[in-house]
């Protein structure tokens, strides 16, 4: 019998759809969306070793669970950063570029033991550095979601 | 029942191209298999024990071994699966250490691939945060801002390097540099993806930034391949062969709190470049196997770094020198093929990356250049230890192994 | 082997349909309550080993978000990506290494989750027969089983047999999710037919649940109150699910004889005290009697009906109802090993065997399992 060297490619799926994911930290999380609501910015602190957790979480990497509700401060500092969209990095003019990219910022916030992320405004991209303070830029009208903790501004 | 030495004998690796159309993937990995038995000058009928894996994201296959593993000859054997994510392969040269100094399996033949192009690697790899993604969504997060944080087609390695660039004075200079170094390295080896011998620093700034600080020519790319490894006893090592490599230890650490924690909950390690995983899992490696300076005793290293940037970071966190000097050692020129301490002459990741197989492939790399197997890019000096290092998880888990040319005792 | 590994302690959650609970939090629950048994804290393990699957968790490196409820954090942990019973083995391999002195093994799933059949489903060869959406879990086990009913001659009544049998045992384990109390051959051959000759209450209910096994070395286990000693284990792979006879579970004999081997089982009928086996299918449990040499070939059947296997019988199997009192993917063989450990510590309660001190535990990956690891467990 011959054999012909030729493959055939099938097509299949992976059907997503069929998981539902199970959180209890969006309770949690619901909780310090409300009290933002009020410009209150409530993180969760572990009983067994004092790391606060912004936002909550329902459980440590210490087997204790998070008990006790902390108010953070709405000032920080970058721990990184990156840019999205080209513009002119470093001089080089890149194909597409648009003028001001989107600054996302990984920040940690005083009082808290954790790193969220958010956009940063206000400020040139050349001047952004980890190791900047920042401040949240809370929104005109406060809606108890994460965007009301989406943007900072340099403090 | 007494700990075993543990000693690599074959290593195969099957053709490492972007896609495979040719074979599926028994197929593909049989070539890495079969190429590793005529390594060692065994047979499957010799093997006591098979460990197996791959990210399973990729292929859109649940469990491929149960289809597959009988074209490897693992029929009738015991047989493991370890998924570990993008460390898998390291994950499972680990799983084949342990078997072998257990002392109950003593011919493990360990089995790593990616075949990527059968699936869709995007989609796989969101997987990784889709749950916490749909969580955030449903709390507020714009959709927009999501997929910009998401790294676009770098993905989150871009805040490590932003990060490490800071806290070490690395330039996007030192980041073509290395991209040329590994794609120079890549063309002397016969199983690498993109080989670019030639390609200059200058050649890498060029290409197209994709998200701040990395540019296209600092990326890895999307592999097809397959890596087979055979480890066996000390002892029956060398009645097969004068230069045995020998698994000195491994060690792995999970430092695991993602980007962004669960449902956005913010992760504990705020700063993704300190890697300190990473160090504890050097240390306790070097500790087991009684390497008390490693660098000054390790000769040869293969960290795994698909970014550019992680190729330095990762030297420093292997604890190879102080923090920050991984930059200026790169422009000495000891990190290349005829310095002091080269690093990926394999061409590293960022030259082949067959996501299930990287890991295992950074220690097959110091196995094959502690036996002289290494043709072309066989580094100069003599290797008598090597580090090989894979990392992955979401963005801080961690596996290292130390290998040498003697065993531990 | 002798004293080199031995369990000292364990925990399982209660086995629900749909648990309030993430996975998270079930696998932080076994973790606290398994170190609290053992009497030790987060910072003694030296190693964790966690049984999950991608495609049931819905996430790929499925175990990433488990580092930190398993005790994991900045440990030396991996994943097994098989059922938990496999965990414990790699974790044992870990042990005897002698680099490591004790290890947390957890397994886990949620059916309430990933929603039924699909994962099984993946398993399958993706060319040919994934294709054409005629094979699945139970589609699969029904022609096992009707493969094995023509090979050996059994009857379905006897497969009502086996279930009528577990899910009594299961009415005296309170973890249980399906139980029966006084359960009937006509019942269970009533129950809604699934795929010919499986009956629903002959087929597993998927669930949800972790549980947890806390590994030590001999050195390490000589300070526990109770350990119970791995004396022997072994493990096999067969052929994928068409090209093999379906009517045995050839993987199973062989990990079995693998197993005895080491354990110096050479009469396992007599030796065994009792046995806990993952039967996620009532005809395995038959089929799997067979393969540990419980009873001859073909002789399944006639095992049952002798009364044997039962809970007041001369070999008890799956006093604690088995599998098909609750089938957690990733957890059932782990439970079938704490199980076994259970009735040797006498800790078992209300379904305690008296006098077990050598026991069996069996776990199983892949369509009709395919994969098959036996342990053999001793007390002091």
């Amino acid at each position: 019998m011959e054999y012909k060297n030729e493959t055939v490619s099938i097509d299949g799926g992976w059907p997503l759809s069929t998981w539902q994911w199970k959180m209890e930290s969006i309770a949690l999380i619901q909780k310090s969306l409300e009290a933002l609501k009020k410009k209150k910015l409530l993180g969760l602190k572990c009983p067994g070793c004092g790391l606060v957790y912004f936002l909550p979480k329902p459980y440590c990497r210490c087997l204790s669970i998070p008990d006790e509700w902390v108010e953070i401060k709405d000032t920080g500092t970058i721990t990184t950063f990156t840019f999205s969209g080209a513009w002119a990095y470093e001089g080089i003019e890149e194909e597409g570029a648009t003028g001001t990219p989107l600054i996302i910022v990984g920040i940690v916030l005083d009082g808290s033991d954790t790193m969220t992320v958010c956009t940063l405004e206000d400020v040139e991209p050349e001047k952004v550095s980890v190791g900047m303070r920042i401040k949240l830029k809370w929104p005109e009208e406060l809606l108890g979601r994460l965007d009301d903790i989406a943007h900072c501004v340099p403090a | 029942m007494a700990k075993k030495e543990v000693a690599v004998v074959g290593v195969g690796l099957s053709k490492h191209v972007s896609k495979r159309r040719d074979v599926n993937i028994a197929e593909m990995v049989w070539e890495a298999v079969s190429a590793c038995y005529e390594d060692a000058g065994l047979k499957p009928k010799d093997t006591d024990a098979f460990i197996t894996g791959n990210m399973p994201a990729f292929e859109g296959v649940n469990l491929p071994e149960e289809w597959g593993a009988g074209h490897w000859g693992a029929y009738a054997k015991p047989l493991l699966r370890i998924t570990t994510g993008g460390t898998t392969g390291g994950s499972v040269a680990h799983g084949g250490y342990y078997a072998v100094a257990s002392g109950l399996y003593d011919i493990v033949m360990c089995i790593a691939f990616e075949k990527q192009s059968d699936g869709n690697s995007t989609m796989g790899l969101n997987t990784v945060a889709l749950a916490d993604a749909a969580a955030q969504f449903q709390l507020g997060v714009d959709p927009g801002f999501m997929a910009a944080f998401g790294g676009g087609a770098v993905g989150v390695a871009v805040y490590q390097a932003s990060s490490y660039m800071k806290s070490s004075g690395c330039t996007t200079q030192h980041l073509d540099k290395v991209a040329a170094l590994c794609r120079n390295n890549a063309a002397l080896n016969p199983y690498s993806h993109l080989k670019q011998p030639g390609l200059t620093p200058e050649e890498v700034a060029k290409t197209t930034l994709l998200q701040y600080p990395i540019r296209f020519g600092h990326v890895c790319p999307a592999t097809d391949g397959a890596c087979a490894m055979l480890f066996t006893t000390g002892e029956k090592a060398r009645k097969m062969m004068d230069k045995p490599a020998y698994v000195l230890s491994v060690s792995s650490c999970s430092d695991e709190a993602a980007m962004v924690g669960i449902a956005g909950s913010g992760t504990t390690n705020t700063d993704p470049c300190v890697q300190e995983g990473c160090k504890i899992a050097a240390a306790r490696a070097y500790e087991l196997a009684g390497i008390k300076e490693p660098r000054r005793e390790i000769d040869l290293a293969e960290p795994y770094a698909p970014f550019a940037h992680q190729m330095l970071m990762f030297y420093e966190r292997l604890l190879l020198c102080d923090e920050g000097d991984a930059p200026s050692i790169l422009d000495s020129g000891s990190m290349g093929l005829d310095g002091e301490l080269p690093v990926c002459p394999s061409g590293g990741v960022i030259s082949t990356n067959a996501i299930g197989a990287s890991a295992m492939e950074r220690v097959a790399e110091a196995a094959m250049q502690i036996m002289g197997k290494c043709g072309e890019r066989q580094v100069k000096k003599e290797v008598r230890k090597a580090v090989a290092h894979g990392w992955g998880g979401a963005v801080n888990f961690n596996v290292v192994a130390v290998l040498s040319d003697t065993p531990r005792r | 082997m002798d004293k080199e590994v031995a369990i000292i302690a364990y925990a399982q959650t209660p086995y629900e349909a749909d648990v309030e609970s993430s996975r998270e939090m079930q696998v932080l629950q076994v973790t606290r309550a398994a170190l609290a048994a053992a009497g030790l804290k987060r910072e003694e393990l030296d190693t964790v080993i966690t049984a999950n699957n991608d495609y049931l968790d819905g996430r790929t490196i499925s175990n990433m978000r488990l580092v930190e409820p398993s005790g994991a954090w900045q440990k030396n942990e991996s994943k097994v990506e098989m059922d938990g019973a496999y965990a414990a083995l790699y974790a044992l391999t870990r042990i005897l290494s002698g680099d490591h002195d004790i290890a947390m093994v957890i397994g886990e799933s949620q059916a309430s989750v990933y929603g039924g059949y699909v994962p099984g489903i993946m398993m399958l060869d993706p060319t040919f027969d994934r294709q054409r959406w005629l094979l699945n879990e139970v589609s699969a086990a029904a022609l096992q089983a009707r493969a094995y009913m023509n090979a050996c001659g059994v009857s379905e009544e006897q497969l009502a047999g086996v279930a009528v049998k577990n899910l009594d045992n299961a009415a005296k384990n309170p973890l249980a999710l399906r139980a029966m109390a006084g359960a009937d051959v006509r019942k269970v051959l009533s129950s809604r037919l699934l795929y010919s000759p499986i009956r629903e209450l002959m087929a597993s209910p998927l669930c949800d649940g972790a549980c947890a096994v806390v590994l030590a070395s001999g050195k390490a286990a000589a300070r526990a109150e109770k350990p119970v000693w791995i004396k022997g284990v072994g493990f096999s792979h067969d052929s994928y699910l068409t090209e093999r006879s379906l009517a045995e579970m050839g993987s199973l004999r062989d990990a079995a004889r693998r197993c005895y081997g080491m354990a110096g089982i050479e009469d396992p009928a007599s030796q065994l005290d009792l046995a806990e086996v993952h039967e996620c299918f009532a005809h395995e449990e038959l089929m799997a009697y067979e393969a540990l040499g419980l009873c001859a070939a073909g002789g399944g059947g006639d095992l049952l009906d002798s009364g044997a296997t039962r809970i007041d019988g001369s070999l008890p199997v799956n006093a604690s109802g088995g599998v098909l009192a609750a089938n957690v993917a990733c957890a059932a063989g782990l439970a079938r090993i704490i199980e076994a450990a259970m009735q040797i510590r006498g800790e078992a309660g209300e379904h305690q065997v008296p006098g077990v001190k050598t026991a069996l535990a069996h776990g199983q990956t892949g369509l009709c399992a395919q994969e098959n690891i036996v342990y053999v467990l001793g007390g002091e």
